[in-house]
C-alpha cells in the first residue's frame, strides 16, 4: 500500500517547491490546484487500496479553500494529519482552522527543512 | 497605504508604497512610485476584481531555480499575499492578467542596483511563466522611476516617466528603507503552530 503526501494549492510554483522539499522522506507525492481537486484525488487513492499520509493545503483557493476542504474532508478522515501552508498569519484565523481539523499551520515563506521537520514528525507518528 | 480622493480620476485613490499590497473590488485607483521595486497590477477581466503590489527580490536569484531558490521565494511569498486577496474577493488565480512595471535601476539606495534590477526582472519572467499568468503589459528597467495608477475594475494603468528626483521624492526614502529591511529579514521563515 503506498502512503501519498497530498499538496494542495492553487500555484503550481508553491506545489512544486514543496514536492521538491518533501520528496526527500520518500513518499509518493501528489498535486492538487484546490479542494474540490483534492477530496477528488483522495477518494481516487483510497479506492485504488491507498492511502494519504498527510495533506500540505493552503488557505486561500478558488472553488473550495482550506476551510472548507478540511470540514469536508474531516466528514470521513478524522485522524489522517493536513497542516495549513498560507500566508494568512492572523491570529483569529489560526484559531479558526484548529477548531476545523487542521493539524497544524505554517506561515509562507517557509524553510524547506522547517516544512520537512514538521512532515516528518506528524508521518513517523 | 494612503486613501484620498483623486481630482483627475474622480475616484478614490489609493496610494501603496513600498511593501504594500491591496485588492478591491471598488471602483478607484490604486496609484504608487515604482523605482527598484517591481510594481505588480493583476486583475480578473471576468469578475473586474484587481490588486496591486509593490515589492522587491532581496537579492540575486541563485542557480537552484524558482522552485528552490530561497530568495525567490520572497518574491514568491509577496505574489502569494496579492494573489490571495484577489481569490479572498472571488477572484480566480487561472483567469488574471498581469501588468508589471518597475525595477528601475537609477534609484541609487546604495546597493548594486543593476543587479537587483535585473535579479528582479529575472524572478517576473520565470515566475510568470511557471504560473501561466497573461501578461498584457510589461515595462521594466530603464533608469528611471515611473509614477502609477491602476484602476483594478478595468485593468487599466496609466504610467509617467519620472525622470528626475523631485516628483515622489518621498517614495525614494521609503523604497530604501523598505529594501533594507528585505535584506535584513530575507532568510527569516513564517510561523509555525502545531496543533497535535
Amino acid at each position: 500500500m503506498n502512503r501519498y503526501i497530498m499538496v494542495i494549492d492553487d500555484s503550481p510554483t508553491v506545489r512544486t517547491s514543496v514536492e521538491y522539499s518533501v520528496k526527500s522522506l520518500g513518499f509518493p507525492i501528489m498535486q492538487a490546484e484546490n479542494g474540490v481537486d483534492a477530496l477528488a484525488k483522495i477518494k481516487s487513492i483510497k479506492g485504488a487500496g491507498d492511502d494519504i499520509a498527510i495533506c500540505v493545503c493552503d488557505i486561500n483557493m478558488p472553488e473550495m479553500d482550506g476551510m472548507t476542504f478540511i470540514g469536508e474532508f474531516r466528514k470521513t478522515d478524522k485522524f489522517t494529519p493536513v497542516i495549513v501552508l498560507t500566508t494568512e498569519a492572523d491570529e483569529s484565523k489560526i484559531q479558526q482552522g484548529k477548531t476545523a481539523g487542521f493539524s497544524g499551520w505554517l506561515v509562507k515563506p517557509f524553510r524547506p527543512e522547517q516544512l520537512i521537520s514538521v512532515v516528518e514528525r506528524f508521518v513517523k507518528k | 497605504m494612503i486613501k484620498s480622493k483623486s481630482k483627475n480620476f474622480k475616484k478614490p485613490l489609493y496610494v501603496l508604497y513600498p511593501g504594500e499590497y491591496y485588492a478591491t473590488e471598488e471602483d478607484c485607483v490604486l496609484g504608487t512610485v515604482a523605482g527598484l521595486c517591481v510594481v505588480v497590477c493583476l486583475y480578473d477581466p471576468a469578475k473586474k476584481i484587481g490588486g496591486m503590489g509593490h515589492f522587491i527580490v532581496p537579492g540575486v536569484m541563485g542557480t537552484e531555480g524558482l522552485y528552490r531558490d530561497e530568495i525567490a521565494m520572497r518574491g514568491v511569498t509577496n505574489m502569494e499575499h496579492l494573489i490571495g486577496e484577489i481569490v479572498k474577493l472571488g477572484g480566480d488565480r487561472r483567469y488574471l492578467c498581469a501588468k508589471i512595471f518597475g525595477a528601475g535601476y537609477a534609484a541609487g539606495n546604495g546597493r548594486n542596483t543593476l543587479e537587483l534590477s535585473e535579479s528582479n526582472i529575472h524572478f517576473i519572467q520565470e515566475y510568470f511563466t511557471a504560473e501561466k499568468i497573461i501578461i498584457d503589459r510589461i515595462d521594466l528597467g530603464g533608469e528611471f522611476r515611473r509614477r502609477l495608477y491602476f484602476f483594478p475594475k478595468d485593468g487599466n494603468v496609466h504610467r509617467k516617466i519620472l525622470e528626475n528626483n523631485e516628483e515622489g521624492s518621498e517614495f525614494i526614502r521609503m523604497e530604501r528603507d523598505y529594501i533594507e529591511r528585505e535584506f535584513i529579514n530575507r532568510e527569516k521563515a513564517g510561523r509555525v503552530v502545531l496543533f497535535q
